[in-house]
């Protein structure tokens, strides 16, 4: 460490995008809490949400941030109907079909917006991409927080708040960890669990979506944006106890942690190559918390 | 008087704040065959994941002809010869039931062997007709069949028989029996866990009964019967939870 | 008829795939296809062994693949070692990782497993990407090109030599699964795939033959990136360490013909490697991402239609001609 507000611009630099990760992985840890199903393809769902919001940034002038519920309410019903017709007939199934059922549909995705949208780049430009409030500015140095991570941050903190207070809070969301539990025993109850299952896909991609969607003033849209949050949100995930909401938020907030501090002394190609080395770590030494029901 | 082939001393096993199995002590002489009863949740099965290795012992000690095997893996125990069947039925459904037997026999033979073993087997317990089909299209006494020929394929010494006689006709209770006896006749030392009372008196000459997790009696089937510890677990502790309909049979 | 039916027809068909490179321009576009469509139909086979047999759903088997190409293509470059010995070291190594990559993942099932194994072959990319002083990083690595003619060196002045090492290659591989399948192993595999604390009590070594079906995998996959490496002569880490390259592709081969058959990964090379060249002609490179794009939804439609593959479609269909036939 060279110096304290290094420590601390580090330390904030981690929160701020570990906070987008957290949002990122939530969708992601909410569809396997409730199908038992990981989705390969959930990284897609956040290039999805980059596109339309850059989408209605381009053509509309909307910003980002505002383009984010767009792209949440726009992948909600494309991930309700991709559950209805791809995953529900997966769900029971050999784990071999489930996984490359989601497998299949990452590359569809992937290339699918090749073949539309071209292998651009696309960012966009807001008036508060350059700017950052300083902290603390002395000898040592100075501690900035950029606004265009401040903002994601402050979004993803919102979804995350909707979401918890929609499962915690709400008749819809009782029965969601209802069914999550116990399928049979909801049924009985009256639960509806196919239409819970669709509508947990769809809040689970939309989630992933709309973290995509705030991230779009510093990270450019690409097809293949969503293999680079592959591996990071599956260590969030897999850190925070696989199906785990509340996990997934401690999980994205470690691993940005983690990518912000071995930046500091690991080139940039091998930070990637810390998280896959926690990652099948974690994997193996804490398997009870992999299996371990969601808590939130 | 020869040695006892196991012994199973101050065994317990935990589940985080649960004690399945407490404290449970006894031994089996080779050739015996014994019962382990009691109301349905007193850790019958836990204590048989125990013994075969599918669950490590939280505390106590375990002796297979005199060497301790707790803690071992299952495929280890099962080497040293003692395994078991599972009461719900863990056969390779999308197997053959030949396939089945012949994955047992391999433990201690080659494949031919195996397979030669394994339809002598499959002869003596009558399934030698089904020996083709898919183990997932079995009716369910046919799959109980199944599992003890599986078990049987790796040439125990010890087997430990979770409700297998569970819906068979009287008939098919009275074929185990025979078939049971005469396996213990060659020289297999069988413990049998069994909710059918009846089945259960006629096979067994010693009885061991579970409540709680802890060993709350272990004599003659008669001495059982008239134990005060055993009516209460049974009649006292179970009428107010409803599960007393195994307990006229104990009587009986 | 049974008993010789199946030898008769491999017989025949090794025959005609001996024969047929004959009849094709020596240099030419088809008798490339065929090459990869064999060397895809190996590692289809590869894969199967811990894929189909045992249940072991490995998405980073790329990495035994590059390990295998860059092993062999590097000990050429610094010591003009032949690749046969450059490969059978590759296979070591391979071998060697399988184990590494086993204390963490032997445990493991299903979709953990496939993660972890997913983040063991993305760490090898990375790995290959950023170590370039040794293999030449992102802009890849070429295989030093000789104009002689040399089995030892894997050199040659056409393809058709590369044609017959992939064909005895896929031959062998074939064999191998065959003898597994058929074996003690295969037995044991099984068992874990369908039941695997009851195999552990019934005697079963899982971890046992878990890692003699990986190593046995991982050492072959090795081989086949040498191969591959002599007959492309250049290549990157993004390639042979690919998960939509190598990992995906292999799996989705067996997958699509059939998975844990002998005729699965021979079916899904026929029909994928072909139709993946004929898109790619077709289309043009310019119509980037049309291959994979197809391979997702190939692999999405084969799962909702019949999640074992192509062998029991044809089973099916063969059913229903014979059910109908025997009716009317």
């Amino acid at each position: 460490m060279q110096s304290i507000t290094t420590f601390f611009q580090t330390l904030i630099d981690g929160v701020l995008i570990g906070g987008v990760y957290a949002v990122i992985s939530i969708g992601l840890s909410l569809v396997f809490g409730v199908m038992h199903i990981v989705n390969f393809a959930h990284a897609e769902f956040l290039m999805l949400g980059m596109f339309i919001a850059w989408f209605a940034w381009a053509y509309a002038g909307i910003d980002p941030m505002l383009g984010a519920f767009i792209a949440l309410i726009i992948t909600f019903f494309i991930g309700m109907g991709m559950q209805r017709v791809l995953i529900k007939p997966i769900i029971g199934a050999p784990q071999v079909a489930q996984i490359f059922l989601t497998v299949g549909l990452l590359f569809a995705m992937e290339n699918g917006a090749l073949l539309l949208f071209g292998a651009d780049f696309r960012s966009v430009s807001t008036s508060y991409q350059t700017q950052a409030l300083t902290l603390f500015s002395g000898e040592s140095g100075r501690i900035l927080v950029p606004l265009d991570k401040l903002y994601a941050f402050l979004m993803a903190l919102l979804s995350g708040a909707s979401l918890w207070f929609f499962l915690n809070r709400t008749s819809w969301g009782r029965a969601m960890r209802a069914t999550s539990q116990d399928p049979m025993a909801a049924k009985l109850m009256g639960i509806n669990t196919d239409k819970m299952y669709m509508i947990a896909f769809g809040l689970g991609v939309g989630t992933t979506a709309f973290g995509g969607a705030v991230i779009l003033p510093y990270i450019t849209a690409s097809p293949t944006v969503g293999s680079q949050f592959v591996v990071l949100m599956f260590t969030a995930v897999v850190l925070g106890g696989l199906g785990s909401v509340a996990g997934a938020v401690v999980g994205g907030i470690m691993v940005g942690l983690i990518q912000s501090f071995s930046a500091l002394i690991l080139p940039i190609q091998l930070q990637n190559l810390t998280l896959f080395v926690i990652f099948i770590l974690v994997l193996a030494l804490k398997p009870e918390g992999l299996t371990a029901r969601r808590r939130s | 008087m020869t040695a006892p082939i196991l012994q199973v001393q101050n065994l317990t096993r935990r589940f985080g704040g649960l004690v399945a199995v407490n404290d449970v002590s006894f031994e089996l002489d080779p050739g015996e065959i014994v019962g382990l009863i009691g109301p349905n949740g007193a850790g019958k099965t836990t204590l048989f994941n125990v013994l075969t290795g599918i669950y490590p012992p939280s505390a106590g000690q375990i002796l297979l002809r005199g060497a301790p095997s707790g803690g071992l893996k299952p495929h280890k125990i099962a080497a040293r010869g003692m395994t078991k069947t599972f009461q719900n039925v863990a056969l390779f459904m999308e197997s053959s039931v030949l396939d089945n037997v012949v994955t047992g026999g391999l433990l201690k033979n080659t494949l031919p062997e195996a397979r030669k073993k394994a339809r002598a087997i499959l002869e003596r317990v009558g399934l030698a007709s089904i020996a083709d089909k898919k183990a997932g299209d079995l009716s369910f006494p046919e799959r109980a069949r199944v599992e003890v020929a599986r078990a049987l394929c790796t040439e125990p010494d010890i087997l430990l028989l979770d409700e297998v006689m569970a819906a068979l006709t009287p008939a098919e209770m009275e074929d185990v029996i025979t078939l049971v006896r005469s396996l213990r006749d060659e020289g297999i030392t069988f413990v049998v866990v069994e909710h059918h009372m009846k089945a259960v008196m006629k096979l067994c000459e010693r009885l061991l009964v579970l409540n709680f997790g802890e060993l709350i009696a272990d004599g003659t089937p008669t001495d059982i019967a008239q134990n005060d510890r055993v009516i209460e677990a049974y009649l006292g502790s179970s009428f107010a939870k409803k599960r007393q309909h195994q307990a006229p049979e104990v009587l009986a | 008829m049974t008993r010789f039916f199946y030898p008769s027809l491999a017989v025949v068909a090794v025959t005609v795939m001996s024969l047929l490179p004959l009849t094709l321009d020596p240099q030419g576009y088809e008798i490339r296809i065929l090459c990869i469509a064999m060397l895809f139909a190996a590692l289809g086979q590869a894969w199967n062994i811990v894929g189909g047999l045992a249940n072991q759903i490995s998405l980073g088997h790329a990495a035994y693949f590059g390990i295998g190409a860059y092993t062999s293509t590097i000990l050429l470059r610094l010591f003009s070692l032949s690749p046969w010995l450059g490969g059978i070291l590759g296979m070591v190594l391979a071998v060697l990782f399988a184990l590494l990559l086993s204390v963490p993942t032997v445990r493991l099932k299903g979709h953990y497993f496939a993660l972890a194994t997913l983040g063991a072959g993305e760490a090898m990319r990375v790995i290959a990407n950023s170590w370039a002083s040794v293999t030449g990083g992102p802009v890849g690595i070429s295989v030093p090109y000789s104009r002689e003619s040399s089995l030892w060196m894997m050199q040659f002045p056409t393809v058709l030599p590369n044609y017959y090492l992939f064909l005895i290659a896929l031959v062998i591989i074939c064999l191998v699964f065959w003898k597994i399948q058929t074996g003690a192993l295969g037995f044991r595999l099984r068992a874990i795939k369908e039941n695997e604390q009851a195999a552990e009590v019934i005697g079963v070594d899982t971890y046992r033959a878990k890692l003699i079906a990986s190593t046995v995998s991982a050492a072959i996959t090795a081989f086949m990136g040498t191969l591959y490496a002599q007959f492309q002569f250049f290549f990157d880490p993004d390639t042979v360490f690919g998960v939509a390259t190598i990992s995906v592709k292999m799996a989705l081969i067996a997958i699509l013909g059939g998975v844990g058959t002998l005729l699965g990964p021979l079916l899904g090379a026929a029909f994928i490697i072909p139709m993946e060249e004929f898109a790619n002609s077709y289309f043009g490179a310019s119509v980037a991402g049309l291959s994979q794009f197809a391979y997702g939804v190939i692999l999405v439609v084969i799962i909702l239609i019949n999640p074992r593959g192509l062998v029991a479609l044809i089973g099916q269909i063969k059913n229903r001609i014979f059910s109908k036939g025997g009716s009317q």
